[in-house]
């Protein structure tokens, strides 16, 4: 399996980090670990989540990007 | 002097409904969605009590498929909240705009396990396009007006509100404010025209494959204008249906497991795929890795999830349909290829020869489709009778056939025509059914009968669940496990009990008359027609198989 790490913006609203849970294990990605933060400042969430599957990370990284209070996704780590 | 009643969370979500044009409202009420129903009492929206949750969803579904209107329903929390998830899920699998608001206990009292508490919001996750719990009455108009725009943008989808009791019960200003459309979110990378244009310029067989994301789109004429001009043969996904004019000499009917044999052929030897509005889903595709083998791929979509999902794009044109289409209309000089595909139509023609005096379900309902009303609205529930209409009536816009296409939920039918007919009081409504999946929904024969909604049902009934019994004897020995409806009720006098008429017919020569019966009656109706229930719909791709491999027949 191929390994990967993403960097995920989102604003800071219920549940968004159970939605990005959900849509990962959803569409065949294993987590293997996440930080998450959010500067109460700006009410924007920060996420660091690591990943693996054997599916190409684009299929991940576009249905997250679907999610409606996400910001940005980007892969910052690829074993693939 | 009468003082006025004090605005409350409640009255605010009734006036904003009516700010968004919403005229009629499904759904039943309970104990955390009173106050609710409380304002209803006072509103103009005009409610349908449906008799069932779930019902009340999928008339929301069908009022919004038939109408491009939002469709909105109401259940209050716990049970009345799980009961509408099978209706989330079906439109969110087929990408329909409604808007269900939920009463949830108490905020005082979340998280206690409470009476008729349930995490719906947590359940909505996977089952909406988007969800919101209310937590603070000054959020309330602005949750609305999201929910609303989120429905509605790019791809459409559902969107739940959950709303507390103490939040539906809570003071408010009797202000509205205006609400500003949502911008699109997602950034769309630039249409890939060049590379689709020196496609279409190289191609020697192509293929339209039209999807359900076309009528969605509104993008109906764009359709027609971009086929007419390119002369290209097209197939039709089962929710595409009505997208192309279906007597368009280039049009070869629906593709996939039960589609034509000529779109099949054609499509398995295309050499470019122009995908419009559709992501290659595995009842259409078959195996794969044998969908389409020589062809590129130009694929229009409002969805960037679905570009390279399942089929990778040689061209990816993201965006508005009703823009994209016009600027790849061109004139494409592929006469053989059109008369091949033309012969193979001729060829393979449907064959409506049954021999005895049994009932035969396509001639049936091609009768009907050739009878019925212009712009009448078919709706369908799921199984043997769904795919019989998908092959053999004609619609003539995505609206005025409303099927359960990427959920396949049984008991669709029946609940999805009251909504549309609400939504087109002056169209002909007819829902073709089964005997499994009527009785799934059956309940919203009551609502007919309480508004007296003149749809029409004709229940093809074999006394099985007739595609799961074809899948037994074709791929599982003929184990006829728990298929067998022999001892279903009598339809004919359970209709009489909500004050249908309705006649049932066994034979060929009652065809006819029965049909034009049930459409010149003034009112609902019910047709049951019976069958053979050794009767298969033919052709069948075989599952995990190419789609030139198909049954047919014998």
């Amino acid at each position: 399996m191929n390994r990967y790490q993403l960097a995920i913006q989102v604003d800071d609203k219920q549940v968004v980090l159970e939605r990005i849970l959900q849509v990962t294990r959803y569409r065949g990605f294993l987590i293997d670990g996440i930080n998450a933060k959010v500067n109460t400042g700006t009410h924007i969430g920060y996420i660091e989540l690591f990943v693996r599957s054997d599916r190409p990370i684009e299929l991940l990284v576009d249905q997250i990007n679907k999610l409606i209070d996400i910001k940005d996704v980007k892969v910052t780590h690829n074993t693939a | 002097m009468a003082s006025e009643k004090q605005h409350t969370g409640s009255s605010l979500l009734f006036d904003i409904l009516q700010q968004h044009g919403v005229q009629h409202v499904f759904g039943y009420p309970g104990g955390a969605i009173m106050p609710i129903y409380d304002a209803l009492y006072d509103s103009d929206v005009e409610h349908f009590l449906c008799r069932h949750e779930q019902g009340a969803a999928f008339a929301a579904v069908g009022y919004a498929r038939a109408s491009g209107k939002i469709g909105v329903c109401f259940a209050t929390s716990g049970p009345g909240a799980t009961n509408l998830i099978t209706g989330l899920a079906d439109a969110l699998a087929d990408s329909i705009p409604i808007v269900a608001i939920t009463g949830q206990v108490p905020t005082s009292a979340m998280g206690s396990d409470a009476f008729q508490e349930i995490d719906i919001f947590g359940l909505s996750l996977a089952c909406t396009k988007h969800s919101f719990q209310v937590t603070d009455i000054n959020d309330l108009p602005k949750v609305l007006h999201k929910a609303f725009a989120i429905a509605l943008e790019g791809r459409q989808g559902p969107v739940l509100v959950d709303i507390p009791k103490d939040i539906q019960l809570a003071a408010v200003e009797n202000s509205l404010e205006d609400f500003s459309q949502l911008k699109n979110k997602v950034k769309l990378p630039p249409a890939n025209v060049g590379s689709a244009l020196a496609l279409l310029n190289q191609a020697k067989q192509p293929v339209l494959y039209v999807g359900g994301g076309v009528g969605m789109a509104n993008a109906v004429d764009e359709l027609r204008a971009f086929a007419k001009l390119a002369g290209m043969p097209s197939v039709s996904t089962l929710k595409g249906l009505g997208a192309i004019n279906p007597e368009d000499e280039n049009y070869l009917g629906m593709l996939g497991m039960h589609g034509t044999k000529a779109a099949n052929l054609a499509v398995q030897q295309s050499d470019l795929l122009v995908v419009v509005g559709a992501r290659f889903d595995d009842r259409v595709t078959g195996k794969l890795d044998e969908f389409a083998p020589h062809a590129k791929i130009i694929h229009f979509d409002i969805d960037t999830a679905e570009i390279n999902k399942r089929r990778k794009a040689d061209a990816a044109i993201l965006g508005d349909l009703k823009v994209n289409l016009p600027a790849l209309a061109i004139p494409l000089s592929i006469n053989d290829w059109q008369l091949h595909c033309q012969q193979m139509k001729a060829d393979f023609a449907w064959d409506y020869d049954h021999p005895g005096d049994t009932i035969f379900a396509p001639a049936v309902l091609k009768e009907v489709s050739d009878k019925m009303p212009e712009n009448t609205c078919i709706t369908t529930d799921v199984g043997q009778h769904q795919m019989w209409a998908a092959q053999h009536m004609s619609f003539n816009d995505p609206s005025n056939f409303l099927t359960s296409g990427g959920m396949g939920t049984m008991g669709f039918g029946l609940p999805a025509a009251i909504g549309a007919q609400i939504s087109r009081p002056n169209d002909c409504v007819i829902t073709v059914t089964g005997d499994g999946s009527f009785m799934m929904n059956v309940q919203e024969l009551s609502t007919i009968k309480r508004f007296q909604i003149p749809v029409k049902i004709v229940l093809i009934d074999n006394g099985k669940l007739g595609m799961v019994r074809q899948w037994q004897d074709l791929f599982f020995e003929g184990r006829l496990s728990e298929t067998d409806l022999s001892d279903n009720p009598d339809f004919v006098m359970l209709a009489g009990a909500f004050n249908i008429k309705a006649k049932e017919i066994t034979t060929k020569d009652q065809v006819s008359a029965a049909i034009e019966e049930m459409i010149d009656h003034d009112g609902p109706y019910l047709l049951q027609v019976k069958i053979d229930a050794q009767d298969n719909v033919w052709p069948l791709v075989p599952p995990n198989t190419a789609n030139d491999q198909m049954m047919e027949k014998t």
